[in-house]
């Protein structure tokens, strides 16, 4: 495949024809806030809205995952109207999650944290109201512990339970009450689950974790 | 909510007859799902199972599209289904108002099914008789300018008397 | 092929003909017909002609726009003009038969208007809707029986779609595009550029798809055109599957609309047997077949990626486009998708061509546009008038003006993703671009009117409500944006507004459109930005004051029973309220216990004109106020 050249926040690049943007910056170390991006995936599900950059020729900032580098793109990963759009999007999330950092098994490690860092967002939810959603936490796996509240639907647990897993996880529901959950609801404990572990591996946040032994 | 050992026996046999005249193919997912609740008037969990074995696909994904589409309900409805609308016509003319009327004299919430399994009661965005408004449709029989007054007479004439201040009693069924 | 093709229509046009020997009765049943009862007078003119023996045919047709008047009922008697009938009773149905058909009487004290111009009754065109319609994809709706391809082939039908098979499909491209057709599903998206994108694509299969999910609260016209004259859209999809080169067609219509369904597939069957559809239509080569897929109720479906996501089992989320549909659209394969009055456009344009369908509407958006109108306006129905119309004559002409002499607020067009409209914009001509820069949308054409008992801040809301019910999930922007708004919305319709909220509105609205995935989220704040817009002073009032300027937020208002006007020995209002709030009081005047009452209103219209007594207070505690005087 042919080689491009193109230039990410002043840095020339190279990378393949078509392959993602987002996947080239981060392969080169140039750091692009982003949850539900999966590697290797056909169709990027270009859902957590994290991921906006500004390129060179079009009119409004768009999402690195889908975009695919051509030769010569000129991409800004920050702009004013790229840091609205993200902090806004990350504020949606955070109001939404439930956010006990001090209590969380992913506290210091999860991305949530890190995008907070990268671009010098508050962990907290400041203009927004709190929509927390207080569903039940499911402890019934000897192995998982799942907290839907701190859930963030990045899709990366449903993709790697279907790839490496059993396939029990998927999506349900419609809107806000769309959630990762598994058929008809059970308890994962009696889902089917295998326990292999691989969704607490890929959980960007601290919804899916494994409990101590 | 429990279904009954005979329930689901006619959940699994008429599910089976269903999926004869279906091939294997996914985008059958959908119609096959509306077949089923129209031989059922509701999609069971042990019917998706007996759907995902024919497809070839995890059960979880029948049951992210069951519940991702208003049409599809997931326990089985009352004798009676009072759809209130909710459209933008309906709305303006007072739907809402109509809406608390059914709850009010059935005593359950959008979603639920009376204690005895008479009536249940959905909301619909607009079943485009927005020159009705506010319509309410029960047994697709769609009733138009309906009033307060006329949500009583309607359920007096499926036989229910309900005096003044007294409502059905008993615990509904169904999710919120 | 030709000779094929004339040989069907003379057995149609013979059939047609046919109607016109003897008396002939049209009663719509579309649905808006039958909602009012029109099965019930059906019967009736049956059982009445039965009784007379009267020797006359009675044909179900769809639905002609005049949704008021339903039922509807056009009688043909020879020697007559065509006369339609409105609001027909079991008892005026009655007297058709009997005084017109038996006897010599046209009743035309129950008549609407005649169907042609005469010197005995004033005809459609008479009026000043008349004038300003000009129907061309309604025009045979409400005329022929919805399920007999031979009406629809006598008037006209089918011929597109034989002139479109003897010539290039590249032709058919070029007309389209010459034509300036815009898609009729909102964006308004070339139509000829569409095609012309899918006929290049690479790839042996090929989809064409009617997007009939019209999922708009408010919106009928899709239903009604379905209900009415499916062979006409059916048409349209055979001619754009010819064009761009595909052998199989989906309808995809809504499961709420089980009557649109049914004559759909009556249509398929009958242009199969017709030889319309299916292996080498009317000899040309050409194959296509057509299935009917129905929506499960998701108004996200009517997104083209959400729809085909659905055709393929899928829960009904958007995906990322590029790539588009007409490129990489159903199983992967380039498809194209069009709306349903788009596709029923298409025969007119072929058959007349594109430079008599420019000579209509604006420069930018030619053609017609067809509006259901609802809400509070007298004349609720649909119509269809030429792009460049103005909102005023949309309203006071085709509409007859604002009910129960209110005044007009505003007019909400386009559905949850267009917006509010204020009194200053009713002398725009309307078309795509017009729209799309006063802050609405074409959307699909609904257009409800609101009087001054309408509060914008709750319209705003409801609209919020439904997108945001309807709202997949799968974004941040969409699920967690318009959820935010709502309930910035709730409280304000509660009166718990907070200064800034309008602030916080205005750069959630921003952000919500230019960073959702899909159509939905893109457009879900527009109603929020254009009643901000040109309605700000009613949010003011509603956080500033907690007072609803309109008096209809619930949480806002009180019911309020004037005991000066009040007549004792009336009870109306008591025997109205479904709680028990109202009693009289020592003197037999109705007070409301405000703790019992829920709002309903059922008092206030229950109370008799002539009185008056019960009004509406907001904020809530000037009951108290009011309370306090009367007793002292």
């Amino acid at each position: 495949m042919k080689t491009v050249t193109l230039t990410i926040d002043g840095r020339a690049v190279q990378a393949r024809e078509g392959e993602k943007l987002l996947r080239v910056a981060l392969e080169n170390g140039i750091y692009i806030p982003n949850l539900c991006a999966i590697p290797g995936v056909k169709h990027p599900a270009a859902a957590c809205r994290l991921c906006f950059v500004e390129i060179e020729g079009y009119p409004r900032p768009v999402t690195a995952c889908t975009e695919p580098v051509v030769e010569g793109m000129v991409v800004s990963t920050r702009s004013p109207r790229v840091d609205r759009l993200v902090s806004t999007a990350f504020e949606l999330l955070l109001s939404n999650h439930r956010l006990d950092c001090a209590t969380c098994p992913r506290n210091r490690s999860c991305e949530l944290q890190r995008i907070a860092r990268e671009r010098r967002f508050p962990l907290r939810v400041k203009r927004l109201r709190k929509l927390e959603r207080n569903l039940p936490l499911d402890d019934s796996s000897p192995v998982l512990r799942y907290d839907p509240n701190r859930c963030v639907l990045c899709g990366r647990c449903v993709w790697v339970c279907r790839e490496k897993g059993t396939g029990v996880l998927g999506f349900a529901g419609r809107g806000f009450e769309r959630k990762v959950t598994t058929f008809g609801d059970v308890p994962l404990g009696q889902s089917g689950c295998n326990g292999c572990g691989e969704c607490t591996r890929v959980c960007p946040v601290g919804a899916l974790t494994g409990k101590e032994v | 909510m429990h279904l009954t050992e005979e329930e689901k026996k006619v959940a699994l046999e008429q599910t089976g007859n269903i999926l004869e005249s279906y091939s294997r193919e996914r985008g059958n997912l959908i119609p096959i799902l509306q077949q089923v609740q129209e031989k059922l008037g509701y999609v069971p969990l042990v019917a998706m199972e007996e759907v995902a074995r024919h497809l070839g696909m995890p059960p979880v994904d029948v049951y992210s599209v069951a519940t991702f589409y208003n049409q599809f309900r997931l326990i089985p409805p009352g004798k009676h289904q009072i759809k209130v609308c909710m459209g933008t016509a309906c709305h303006m003319k007072g739907g809402n108002i109509i809406l608390d009327c059914w709850k009010r004299r059935l005593s359950i919430d959008v979603n639920q099914v009376t204690p005895d399994r008479e009536f249940s009661l959905e909301r619909v965005a607009c079943v485009g008789c927005c020159t009705m408004a506010p319509v309410t449709v029960i047994d697709e029989e769609v009733h138009g300018r309906v009033t307060p007054t006329r949500v009583d007479g309607l359920l007096f004439s499926f036989g229910v008397k309900i005096p003044k201040g007294q409502q059905k009693e008993g615990e509904a069924i169904g999710r919120e | 092929m030709t000779e094929i093709f004339e040989k069907l229509q003379q057995k149609s046009r013979a059939v047609w003909q046919s109607l016109r020997d003897r008396p002939l009765i049209l009663v719509g049943t579309a649905t808006c017909g039958r909602a009012a009862g029109a099965l019930e007078i059906l019967k009736v003119i049956k059982e009445e002609l039965v009784k007379h023996g009267i020797d006359a045919q009675v044909l179900e047709v769809g639905c002609m726009g005049h949704c008021y008047a339903e039922p509807l009922v056009t009688v043909y008697k020879p020697g007559f003009p065509p006369i339609s009938y409105g609001y027909v009773t079991a008892g005026i149905a009655g007297r058709l038969v009997e005084d017109f058909l038996a006897g010599d009487d046209p009743c035309l004290e129950f008549a609407l208007a005649a169907l042609e111009a005469n010197d005995m009754v004033p005809a459609l065109t008479d009026f000043p809707r008349g004038m300003i319609e000009r129907p061309i994809i309604l025009d045979k709706c409400g005329l022929i029986d919805p399920e007999q391809i031979e009406h629809y082939i006598a008037l006209g039908g089918y011929a597109a779609l034989a002139t479109a098979l003897a010539r290039e499909p590249g032709w058919v491209v070029e007309e389209i595009k010459a034509s300036g057709l815009r898609g009729r599903g909102g964006a308004g998206f070339p139509t000829g550029r569409k095609w012309e994108t899918c006929r290049l694509a690479p790839g042996e299969e090929k989809y064409v798809i009617c997007n009939a999910d019209e999922g708009d609260p408010g919106a009928f016209m899709d239903r009604a055109i379905l209900e009415s004259n499916p062979h006409e859209v059916l048409e349209g999809l055979a001619i754009a599957a010819y064009t761009v080169g595909a052998r199989r067609g989906y309808f995809y219509i809504r499961a709420e609309y089980p009557l649109a369904v049914e004559r759909v597939k009556k249509a398929i069957e009958q242009a199969r047997r017709a030889g319309l559809l299916g292996t080498n239509i009317l000899g040309s080569g050409f194959s296509f077949d057509v299935d009917v897929f129905q929506g499960s109720g998701a108004f996200v479906c009517g997104e083209e990626t959400a729809l085909i996501a659905s055709m393929e089992g899928e829960p009904g989320l958007p995906r990322h486009r590029p790539p588009f549909p007409a490129t990489a659209g159903l199983r992967g394969r380039p498809t194209v998708i069009n709306n349903v009055k788009t596709l029923a456009y298409v025969p007119h344009i072929i058959e007349r061509g594109a430079q008599w369908f420019r000579e209509t509407g604006t420069a930018g958006s030619p053609g017609t546009a067809v509006f259901a109108l609802a809400g509070k306006v007298i004349n609720t129905g649909l119509a269809e008038v030429p792009m460049g119309t103005t909102l005023r004559q949309l309203v006071y002409d085709v509409g007859s003006g604002i009910p129960k002499g209110k005044s007009f607020k505003a007019v909400q067009i386009g559905g949850p993703s267009g917006g509010c409209l204020p009194e200053a914009a009713l002398d725009m001509p309307i078309d795509f671009d017009s729209l799309s820069q006063a802050g609405a949308m074409m959307g699909s054409g609904g257009m409800v009117i609101l009087d001054e008992d309408d509060c914008m801040v709750e319209i705003a809301r409801f609209f919020l409500d439904f997108t945001q019910k309807e709202s997949c999930g799968k974004c941040t922007m969409c699920r967690l944006g318009t959820r935010q708004m709502l309930d910035i919305l709730e409280a304000i319709t509660k009166g718990q507004g907070r200064p800034g909220d309008i602030e916080l509105l205005l750069e959630l609205a921003e952000d919500v459109k230019s960073g959702s995935l899909c159509g939905l989220g893109k457009t879900a704040p527009n109603p929020v930005l254009s009643t901000i817009r040109y309605f700000r002073d009613e949010y003011e009032a509603h956080i500033k004051e907690r007072r609803c300027p309109a008096l209809m937020c619930r949480e806002l208002i009180a019911y309020y029973i004037l005991p000066e006007k009040c007549e004792r020995s009336c009870d109306a209002c008591v025997g109205s309220c479904p709680v028990e709030a109202i009693y009289p009081n020592e003197d037999r005047i109705k007070v409301i216990d405000q703790q019992k009452c829920v709002k309903c209103a059922s008092c206030l219209e229950a109370c008799p004109p002539q009185y008056k007594a019960v009004i509406k207070l907001s904020p809530p505690e000037l009951v108290a106020e009011r309370g306090a005087t009367n007793r002292g």
